[in-house]
């Protein structure tokens, strides 16, 4: 896992756990966490995960547009280090990488 | 998150703007808003299957999660057709949304379009209705039925664990909100009891609607009763398909939505292929 991974990956599951409230784990959240199987989360709580990433990044990561990309049952299977790799690239593609 | 404070409670909201250039032919596109169903349904339910490519054809697009459920606040009272009605109409206000509109509903989602469409017929452009009906005394007590049906299993004993058992942990939770929100708001007794728009004003409805159903699904018994109430609307079933259709196939439920829009409402929206 690269610096800028690891910097992102500690935002996110900041956020995941302000989504998840009374509901947040005790376990660790690494790369290999999946939203649904690990974390417990809804696919609301995907949605409101949304609206902070939105919140945090602007229109530079486009989280809708990813997500488009799976459906109901495939979402719960994603993996947060997925997740990390789509923001550092967003990024690096919008020359924020220096951050 | 994206909260707005509208008709005196907090509403969860999600905007999607239009990535691609405005549509061709000049003039502000109409806004899509995407209405859930009602007791477990939330804006998910679009947010995954619909609201993105809409945005990619040019459409912004509005989700919000109805009160009680989702995101959104659960005051205690303020359940019946007209209250819903109304958090709408403070919505659009409020996010400024003034030009014309395009509401999709799934399942109660839908009548929340058809209600909305009955009081403010000149700002509605469309309606999309996925496994819906027009607010009808016949529908109303089909939601009853099917409303007091959930909310006496849910509380027996055992009931939330089973379905816990049988389609794991997260559905358990949502089964058990639920619960309590059948248990904690009035919606049981004032949803089923809601005023209802006259035949007059569901008949004035004449903006272009689409109603999908599934064929498996007990509601597809009302698809033979929409032309008589809505003449213009295109209707089609679903073979083998339940009420749940808008999730399971969602491309079957885009390709019917985008050539209404082409060949209904004269919006030039490219269905946007698969990412």
């Amino acid at each position: 896992m690269t610096t800028a991974q690891a910097s992102t990956l500690a935002e996110l599951t900041e956020m995941i756990n302000a989504v998840l409230g009374d509901f947040a784990t005790d376990q660790p959240v690494t790369m290999d966490t999946t939203f649904r199987d690990d974390l417990g989360m809804e696919s609301i709580d995907v949605v409101s995960l949304a609206g902070r990433l939105q919140a945090r990044y602007g229109d530079t990561v486009n989280f809708a547009h990813f997500v488009a990309q799976l459906d109901l049952e495939t979402v719960g299977e994603l993996r947060v280090g997925q997740l990390v790799e789509h923001i550092d690239t967003s990024l690096a593609a919008a020359g924020a990488g220096d951050r | 998150m994206t909260t707005v404070r509208a008709n005196g409670i907090t509403l969860h909201v999600q905007r999607l703007d239009p990535v691609a250039p405005a549509l061709p032919g000049g003039g502000p596109p109409p806004t899509v808003v995407l209405i859930h169903g009602m007791a477990s349904d939330t804006m998910a339910s679009w947010y995954f299957t619909m609201a993105e490519p809409l945005a990619r054809a040019g459409l912004p697009t509005v989700l919000y999660d109805l009160r009680g459920h989702g995101r959104s606040e659960r005051p205690a009272t303020g359940y019946a057709l007209d209250d819903l009605v109304d958090d709408l109409a403070a919505l659009l206000a409020e996010l400024a949304v003034t030009g014309p509109l395009l509401l999709f509903g799934n399942s109660f989602g839908g009548t929340v379009a058809f209600g909305y469409a009955a009081r403010h017929p000149e700002r509605v452009a469309g309606i999309v209705a996925v496994e819906s009906s027009p607010p009808t005394p016949e529908w109303m007590r089909r939601v009853r039925t099917r409303l007091h049906r959930v909310a006496e299993r849910l509380p027996r004993a055992g009931a939330v664990a089973e379905i816990g058992a049988r389609r794991g942990p997260v559905a358990a939770r949502r089964a058990a909100d639920t619960g309590r929100m059948l248990a904690d708001t009035t919606i049981l007794a004032e949803l089923p009891a809601s005023r209802l728009p006259s035949a007059e004003r569901l008949a004035a409805i004449r903006c272009p609607v689409l109603c999908l159903y599934g064929g498996e699904s007990a509601v597809a018994d009302l698809a033979p009763t929409v032309p008589g109430l809505l003449p213009q609307a295109r209707v089609v079933v679903l073979p083998g398909e339940k009420h749940s259709v808008l999730i399971d196939r969602p491309e079957t439920v885009r390709r019917h939505v985008f050539a209404w829009l082409t060949e209904r409402c004269g919006l030039a929206v490219a269905h946007p292929a698969a990412p």
